[in-house]
């Protein structure tokens, strides 16, 4: 499921199925690694893209949690919690995320033990076929990851 | 604004002419390109066929490929993602079947349930299909996968879209 009219309506009948939340976590800056967070940004959005496309009938694949990497993380960190109770109490009985951020691996576990880390990879300078078995790669990690964490 | 970068008349129709001109010359080549590398076949209702894979590869186990469809919503058109799963039966027909899930439209795998070998299983709810599409009663899904449309030429395999079964 995405986030779309269509979608939620699909949702709401069939709420009972749809268990599972999956947030990217997309980190902004405007300085010198703009570059390569924008990248990252793009990476994941395949990467989920491609996950809710083939696990759409248990996976609602969310807007993107972005943030500038300038604020405090602490913040961020109750920011997340606070959207992940909110879709817990609604019904969801998993919610996980994925990023390019490395930040978010480590202290809070809460965080960290549903997270996905997709590697930085320069996409833009990559050869179309390369950049598809990079994203299916990723995507089939991320879907044994789901499977593991359902059973 | 200095005269420079003024077009004249004379300019102006300079470079339409060449633009004309390069736009024709495109348009003998394309044709021929079109032809030569174009995977894309016509069906009689002329819906798009892609070639997906080589008839030679295809055996009496599933296997699955992966191509790309144009499609077109209201604001622009975009290549996605599709797959099959493609094997011959018995009587050595192709059996082209689409991974959507008929329950909620989760992506099926061959053979991955441990408990239930050689069935389609989908790993969302645990719904289940024997080879040949037709889902096992008592799991989630309440119909047979798709299956596509195809047509083989030249040794490759093409598909069209995907039906319900009874329909394809
Ligand atoms: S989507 Fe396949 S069993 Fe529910």
């Amino acid at each position: 499921m995405k986030w779309t009219a269509a979608d939620v309506e699909l949702y709401q009948k069939e709420k009972d199925y749809i268990d599972t939340a999956l947030i990217p976590l997309i980190p902004i800056t405007m300085d010198d690694g703009a570059k390569t967070a924008a990248s990252g940004g793009e990476f994941v959005q395949l990467v989920a893209g491609e996950l809710e496309r083939q696990l759409k009938g248990r996976v609602f694949l969310f807007p993107p949690f972005s943030y500038f990497l300038s604020e405090s993380r602490q913040s961020l960190v109750e920011r997340l919690t606070d959207w992940t109770s909110l879709l817990m109490e609604q019904g969801m009985k998993y919610v996980f995320y994925v990023t390019c951020d490395r930040e978010w691996k480590g202290k809070e576990t809460a965080i960290s033990d549903r997270l996905w880390l997709v590697p930085a990879v320069p996409l833009e300078n990559m050869d179309e076929s390369y950049k598809y078995e990079l994203i299916r790669d990723q995507t089939s990690g991320l879907l044994r990851f789901f499977i593991s964490q359902w059973s | 604004m200095s005269d420079k970068h003024r077009v004249t008349r004379r300019q102006f129709l300079n470079y339409t002419l060449t633009g004309v001109g390069g736009f024709m010359a495109a348009g003998t080549l394309m044709p021929m390109l079109r032809f030569a590398f174009d995977p894309i076949l016509k069906d009689e209702a002329g819906t798009e066929m892609v070639a997906v894979a080589d008839v030679k590869d295809i055996t009496t186990e599933p296997k699955r490929f992966d191509f790309k469809v144009k499609v077109k919503d209201a604001w622009y058109e975009s290549e996605e993602p599709r797959s099959a799963w493609v094997y011959k039966n018995e009587k050595g027909e192709i059996i082209a079947l689409s991974p959507i899930c008929k329950h909620l439209g989760c992506t099926v795998d061959w053979n991955t349930d441990k408990e239930h070998p050689n069935q389609f299983f989908c790993p969302c709810h645990y719904g289940r299909y024997t080879k040949d599409g037709t889902n096992v009663p008592g799991t989630p899904p309440q119909a047979p996968l798709d299956r596509y449309e195809y047509k083989v030429k030249d040794g490759k395999l093409y598909l069209g879209k995907a039906k319900p079964r009874g329909e394809a």
